[in-house]
């Protein structure tokens, strides 16, 4: 590929990812980093490790089990549950936390747990039903004429685990990072402390930039712990680059379990999906004073009519961020797997997500509030800044993944042909992998439409529709909280819903 | 030679940054009509808040570009922020709905001094000597107690019965790491001693008093009967109240030998190297208006009038006879960074 795209790519990444990162390390002296492991500190992080590793076996019980039914067998409604199940990866967690709470006696760390367990059970089921689809038929036909359905399961486990276990630690890394949920459920019951807390807590009135920063330090250091494996296992196992003669699985039979796991499968859907939904409208339409169909048309109707220039705010700028960041992703992606040595680039990539995101939203402040960039800090751009400096991150994992799974002899003989960089990465590179560049736009899209804790502290961020519904959900439960809720949620899922209804290819948004 | 469509997506693609950021130039107005307009960072409720700025805007013409926290942050984003912009400060007035920070902000040499004529009969207590931020719509420390669970019980009247065997674990308080609670035992450090502060806060530790993430916490499970009582602010109080739940107010403390109810006021100051000091004194000139602080007194949070003017206004509170705990807002934001590590090793565990 051309060299200058690439620089300019890799400055870019540099500029809006690393650099407020950065910026922010060069605060910290080396007496910031005393009182780092204390009995105190340690302890709370011990009780976020024991959070992740909790949430992390509710995802896996769940989500393996769902995506290798729902990849793999003849469980009735498959395709329609096979979306419905990746909902509540895009749902605000808070938002499940709050439904769930309203419900449910549910209080203190296991409600927790659970609430982050089901928030993250898409991903373990997702990685799950990759490696599921990915198993050569011939294999399966062997081990099912040798043994029935027992020896092929037997057979596939080892194959299936690289990616459950790549599931569970993106899955443990959201958890452990996750502070509204622990948040949100100690201040409905009795309040229990995470190491977010912690951080949280020195932000506020440590007037010390840098032992502020250094207080984060753990976290992130366990975060690249459970991510790193994570990029090495997905190329592992039933994740490998697929070879030339691969056959495609045909579903397997259940014969007497098929509607055992049906029921398995609803009832995850019902959960994790349904039930919070219902509970929003059920709210929105007058809750537990009396719902009506009225009352509910209402509330939707007046939350859009109010919070019309809010959505319309997010929604564009989400948009504008996820357009620009494919393009960008596409080509660092390419540059990761093509160039040599370029794989020692991807923990670099992971640091955006990786570090709390108040730490981010504050280098960002430093890196832009100067009297150059003042037009660009005081103005709309520096939430698209922000945006694509959080976010550019997953595009670039997902791409990188699906360039990874194309045969660089192709691009070769283009470019003997005498096609020229750009031509190849249009003709050659960029169809095949259209299902990951839509997915990778939709998951800078959602995440953006999200972000809260960087953003809030960018002035445009007040002018987003996740800042209204936040401040109105800490300060009423009424009919208009619960409909925003739910046209907030409508707007996460649309991109994604549109593809599968329009689209022959399925969405790639894993690494 | 026709471009590739790649180049053209990249090319789509720089376009549409370039026109949001044309966009958020024209949305911005630090330039030629900056005089008509003032940045705003606003740590008081936005429902509260939003009224009164657009009142203003329509009075004067003047642009207000009101930036709010979300409730979770406790307005450690705006104050974080402003510490962040110190270098080119874009925040104009900062309105605090307590005051523990605004005095850290202004001993840090923050803030510039401007005596507002509209605070000319607020009390000297409340104002800084230098003016660098005046004080305005108090709330006040008290005890939310459900009346149902009263029934057989004395009901609590000084701060002290927390630790009573009595009420083990069924009172609470929110934990002193942010908020008004913080400001609340900063303060009993200087009332009542470091010493008797320290006793005090082991003592609810030992008593397992209930320590929630906020005062609206506490106050939500006092109303629904999940904790006989506990120390809130009066607008919590007040909303459980006119919401119809069986809740009463008690101010603490207020016999003759005891130290009185803790006032926490809203507080509005002017950033040092503001980028429109003139429309922000006018807005400091507004917030800080007997009218304004009126309608906060009636609103739905009953914030607690410090203009003599209004003492005698109708209120729910009965404002005479409420004892004020003597305390020197100075020492209180000047310690509170200290305390908070002291309170870390105690409560975030």
């Amino acid at each position: 590929m051309n060299r200058a795209l690439r620089i300019t790519a890799g400055l870019a990444f540099a500029l809006l990812c690393l650099a407020p990162i950065l910026i922010m390390l060069t605060r910290v002296g080396v007496s910031d980093l005393e009182n780092l492991g204390s009995e105190r500190t340690l302890g709370l992080l011990g009780r976020t490790l024991r959070l992740g590793l909790h949430s992390t076996l509710i995802a896996v019980l769940i989500g393996a089990p769902f995506g290798f039914l729902l990849a793999r067998t003849d469980v009735p409604g498959a395709s329609l549950m096979r979306p419905l199940g990746i909902v509540p990866l895009v749902l605000p967690p808070l938002f499940l936390a709050i439904t769930w709470t309203a419900v449910f006696e549910l209080r203190g760390p296991w409600a927790t747990a659970l609430v982050l367990g089901v928030n993250t059970f898409p991903l373990v089921a997702l990685f799950t039903a990759k490696a599921a689809a990915r198993i050569d038929a011939r294999r399966e036909e062997a081990a099912l004429l040798v043994g029935g359905l027992g020896t092929a399961l037997r057979m596939e486990l080892p194959l299936l685990l690289p990616g459950i276990l790549t599931g569970a630690a993106l899955a443990f890394a959201f958890a452990v990072n996750d502070w509204s949920v622990p948040d949100y459920i100690s201040s409905v019951g009795p309040k229990f402390n995470v190491y977010a807390d912690e951080i949280f807590a020195n932000w506020q009135l440590e007037a010390n930039t840098g032992k502020a920063v250094v207080t984060a330090l753990p976290l992130v250091l366990v975060t690249l712990a459970a991510l790193l494996p994570a990029l090495s296992l997905r190329r592992r196992g039933a994740l490998a680059t697929l070879d030339g003669d691969f056959r495609r699985p045909a579903p397997l039979r259940l014969g007497v379990w098929r509607w055992p796991a049906f029921a398995f499968c609803a009832a995850v859907v019902l959960f994790a999906v349904c039930g919070p939904i219902a509970r929003l409208a059920f709210e929105a339409g007058g809750g537990t004073r009396g719902f009506t169909t009225t009352a509910f048309r209402e509330a939707m109707a007046t939350t859009l009519e109010f919070e019309r220039e809010f959505l319309a705010n997010s929604l564009i700028w989400s948009a504008v961020a996820a357009t620009i960041a494919v393009p960008l992703a596409l080509v660092i992606a390419h540059a990761i797997e093509r160039l040599r040595g370029g794989r020692w680039l991807e923990p670099i990539v992971l640091l955006p997500i990786a570090v709390p995101a108040i730490l981010f939203g504050i280098g960002t402040i430093n890196l832009w509030n100067h009297d150059a960039t003042a037009e660009i800090y005081d103005g709309n751009a520096m939430i698209l800044l922000l945006y694509l400096g959080r976010f550019l991150a997953f595009p670039i994992l997902v791409l990188s993944g699906a360039v990874a799974a194309l045969d660089p002899r192709l691009e070769e003989a283009a470019e003997l042909a005498g096609a020229g960089p750009l031509r190849r990465l249009r003709a050659i590179v960029a169809p095949p992998l259209r299902p990951s560049l839509v997915g990778g736009w939709v998951l800078v899209f959602v995440f953006a439409m999200r972000e809260l804790d960087a953003a809030v502290l960018v002035p445009a961020a007040n002018h987003t529709v996740i800042f209204k519904a936040y401040n109105r959900i800490h300060f009423a439960r009424d009919d208009s909280v619960a409909a925003l809720c739910l046209l907030i949620l409508f707007f996460l899922v649309l991109p994604g819903l549109l593809w599968s209804l329009f689209a022959r290819e399925k969405l790639e948004v894993l690494p | 030679m026709q471009t590739p469509p790649l180049a053209r997506v990249l090319l789509a693609c720089s376009t549409i940054f370039l026109v949001a950021t044309a966009t958020s130039c024209g949305n911005d107005s630090s330039g030629a009509a900056g005089k008509h307009e003032v940045v705003l960072y606003c740590a008081l409720d936005q429902v509260h808040a939003e009224p009164l700025i657009r009142e203003f805007e329509e009075r004067t013409g003047i642009d207000v570009r009101a930036e709010y926290d979300i409730e979770a942050h406790k307005t450690v984003g705006l104050v974080r922020r402003i510490r962040e912009e110190q270098g080119r400060p874009r925040c104009d007035v900062f309105w605090n709905n307590e005051i523990a920070h605004t005095v850290s902000l202004a001993n840090d040499g923050l803030l510039m001094p401007y005596d507002s004529p509209s605070a000319a009969d607020i009390p000297e207590a409340f104002r800084d000597p230098e003016r660098r931020w005046t004080g305005l719509a108090a709330r006040a420390r008290v005890f939310i107690v459900n009346t149902e669970l009263m029934q057989g019980h004395e009901r609590p009247s000084s701060m002290w019965d927390l630790l009573r065997e009595e009420w083990k674990g069924n009172c609470g308080m929110a934990r002193p790491l942010t908020g008004t609670t913080l400001t609340h035992v900063t303060a009993l450090y200087s009332v009542i001693g470091e010493e008797q502060t320290l006793e005090y806060l082991r003592g609810i530790k030992d008593n397992e008093v209930n320590l929630t993430s906020g005062n609206a916490t506490l106050m939500r499970q006092v109303r629904e009967g999940q904790t006989a009582w506990g120390w809130t602010d009066t607008d919590d109080y007040w909303v459980a109240k006119s919401d119809g739940y069986p809740v009463d107010v008690v101010f603490p403390d207020a016999d003759e030998d005891g130290i009185g109810t803790l006032f926490i006021p809203n507080t509005v100051s002017i950033l040092a190297n503001a980028p429109h000091p003139d429309t922000a004194k006018q807005l400091v000139d507004y917030i800080l208006s007997a009218e304004v602080e009126e309608r906060l007194a009636k609103s739905r949070s009953a914030q607690i009038p410090l203009h003599e003017s209004l003492r005698t206004m109708e209120h729910p509170f009965d404002l005479e006879s409420i004892k004020p705990m003597e305390v020197d807002y100075q020492v209180i934001g000047a310690e509170i960074t200290a305390r908070f590590a002291e309170l870390k090793e105690l409560f975030l565990d």
